[in-house]
């Protein structure tokens, strides 16, 4: 049977590396030359919480040369999305096609080609997912080194939540293919779902998946950690009258500095709500969790109707 | 081979929502019969012949394949059974060898040889995508499929229908060489009546969900006359027999009569009955209609 289940699913396999292998097209020379060009201009050694003039400088020219690549590999975390549905596929087309009624017959129980058939598929999705995220994590290192880990560009694409975001796709995919029986709507609808998802986790879910901390601080300079932090929201209140409100996510509030400025005579305050980089990993891994047992029970669904409906 | 019933269904019925597919379906299916299932399209053919396959549950009654509930005890039941589903699906990117290979790793009893053998008779190339083939050829790689299983029980869901009268002729031209191969039992369905006449050896007639006709062909056919008479009252004939179908002309009298025994009024000419005519008699005249012809193997034990 695994054989078999593999054979159908050898197009998709391939399509998902033929994406996988574009991506390392455009990474992996950029991803040599950016670390080269990070060792080369000595960026890490200009890395402290303040910067003097000339680090400052270099460093933004370094991030200068790679914002449209940076931009670019932002919109990678889709592709967990892409390779979810994608992968998909072959279940839904065995529904389309009628050819369940082909494997049903012969002797195996549907139990086992459903065990068989979506566990290939869930492993895929693991292994391209995770591949992927290396590779992007690997490209992103020297980024990651200036700005964290948190960033939302460098946090969806490394470490191991691009699992959970493709373990999602898939379910989202297959339970809506299990209803459907139509592959292209149920993989069109299901990356979409996928995508709205995506957009209220990261504005929404990812702020309550751990306590956020609070920083206050009085003058000019923000604290350093907050370089990596996430920053969920803050205020500013000069003389106890709130002047500026953001709940955004978004950088550090440097452009207010000028409020309490020296001599300005104002007495400025920075609130500030964040996750802290060292929340990285357990942010990671509540997300994957999460993701993972919504796509996990998306699946089982699929798999359930379809033992109960199909016929 | 024992002489109990390969098929056994008593009451089975199915149940879609608040309508019912089939309904009250009593049968059994004798070894080595070829039977012919016939209805007209949403007679309920599908589905009773996917309770069989034990693709469906029943929602009422039992069915028994050998001896066994086809879904409860699907391992042991799909071993024996071959099954070609409506419009013969395939793994279209398939080629013919990997298709074969498929059957090989899901089927404990899967005959190799006789598989390539098979296909090489046919005059088909393994290397060769199924879903670059003809439809008659699909057709006959998916019995090819089912045949290798070496079923005792093949059942065949309108295998010819998509089919053109070349292709036809050649896929039951391939069931009928099984049969006298192996003599495996089969059961197809189909909604035309031509030609299963040369396959077939037993039928049931479906309408509406429930069984009409069931039973031996020539059976059948000996308990049905076709009376041309006079144009004249049915009353006098129905006293004896069952009038299935009367039609007048302005002159004349047609009765299709299930007699019971002979027709004695001389001023009836007595005609066989062909079996196209005593389907349509049954289903497209008389829905109330039923009859299942006695069983003789059944008083014999």
């Amino acid at each position: 049977m695994t054989w078999v289940a593999w054979r159908l699913q050898r197009t998709e396999t391939l399509v998902a590396l033929l994406v996988l292998a574009l991506v390392a097209v455009l990474l992996v020379p950029t991803g040599i030359s950016m670390a080269d060009a990070y060792r080369h201009d000595g960026i890490g050694s200009c890395l402290s919480p303040n910067p003097g003039f000339a680090c400052a400088n270099r460093i933004g020219a370094f991030q200068a040369q790679y914002q449209t690549l940076n931009f670019i590999t932002n919109w990678f975390t889709l592709l967990p999305g892409v390779l979810g549905v994608l992968l998909a596929a072959p279940f839904i087309l065995d529904l389309e096609h009628g050819t369940y009624r082909l494997a049903w017959t012969q002797s195996i129980t549907r139990r086992r080609w459903l065990f068989v058939k979506l566990g290939l598929a869930v492993v895929a999705v693991i292994a391209t997912n995770e591949l992927l995220s290396l590779l992007i994590g690997w490209w992103r290192t020297p980024l990651t080194h200036i700005d964290g880990r948190l960033d939302s560009g460098t946090y969806d694409t490394t470490g191991i939540v691009a699992i959970g975001y493709g373990l999602f796709a898939l379910g989202l995919a297959l339970a809506l293919g299990a209803l459907w029986r139509r592959s292209a709507v149920s993989l069109t609808v299901g990356f979409v779902g996928y995508f709205a998802v995506r957009i209220i986790d990261e504005y929404w879910l990812r702020g309550k998946l751990v306590s956020p901390l609070h920083a206050v601080w009085h003058g000019a300079q923000a604290p350093g950690y907050l370089a990596s932090a996430s920053i969920l929201s803050q205020t500013v209140t000069v003389n106890g009258r709130v002047v500026e409100s953001n709940s955004s996510s978004g950088g550090v509030l440097g452009a207010h500095s000028q409020l309490a400025a020296p001599g300005s005579g104002q007495h400025a305050v920075f609130h500030v709500t964040y996750q802290p980089a060292s929340f990285f990993w357990t942010l990671q891994i509540r997300e994957t969790l999460l993701f993972t047992a919504v796509g996990a029970a998306l699946l089982l669904f699929a798999a359930w109707w379809t033992h109960r409906r199909a016929a | 081979m024992s002489d109990s019933p390969v098929v056994r269904t008593l009451g089975l019925g199915k149940r879609y929502g608040a309508s019912w597919a089939l309904r009250d379906c009593t049968l059994e299916i004798a070894p080595g019969s070829v039977t012919a299932l016939v209805g007209s399209n949403g007679a309920g053919k599908t589905t009773l012949l996917h309770l069989i396959i034990g693709l469906g549950r029943p929602s009422a009654g039992s069915v028994e394949v050998l001896g066994r509930s086809p879904r409860d005890e699907a391992e042991n039941v799909l071993r024996d059974v071959g099954f070609v589903a409506q419009d013969h699906p395939l793994y279209r990117s398939l080629s013919i060898a990997e298709t074969l290979d498929m059957g090989r790793r899901l089927n404990p009893r899967w005959d190799d040889a006789y598989a390539h053998e098979r296909i090489g008779r046919l005059g088909m190339d393994p290397g060769h995508r199924v879903g670059r083939l003809s439809g008659g050829q699909q057709a006959q790689i998916a019995l090819t499929l089912a045949l290798s299983k070496r079923p005792q029980l093949l059942v065949l869901d309108e295998p010819v229908a998509s089919l053109d009268p070349l292709a036809r002729r050649e896929f039951l031209g391939g069931v009928l060489e099984a049969v006298a191969e192996s003599g495996v039992t089969v059961i197809l369905s189909s909604h035309i009546v031509s030609e299963l006449e040369r396959v077939c050896d037993h039928l049931i007639t479906l309408t509406d969900g429930h069984t009409q006709l069931e039973g031996p062909i020539a059976e059948l056919l000996a308990r049905h006359r076709l009376l041309i008479g006079p144009r004249a009252d049915a009353a006098s004939v129905a006293r004896v027999h069952d009038v299935i179908r009367e039609s007048h002309t302005e002159r004349q009298t047609t009765l299709l009569v299930r007699a019971n025994g002979h027709v004695y009024d001389t001023c009836w000419q007595q005609h066989d009955v062909d079996l196209e005519e005593l389907v349509l008699a049954y289903m497209g005249h008389n829905p109330g209609a039923s009859f299942a012809a006695p069983r003789p193997e059944a008083v014999a034990r």
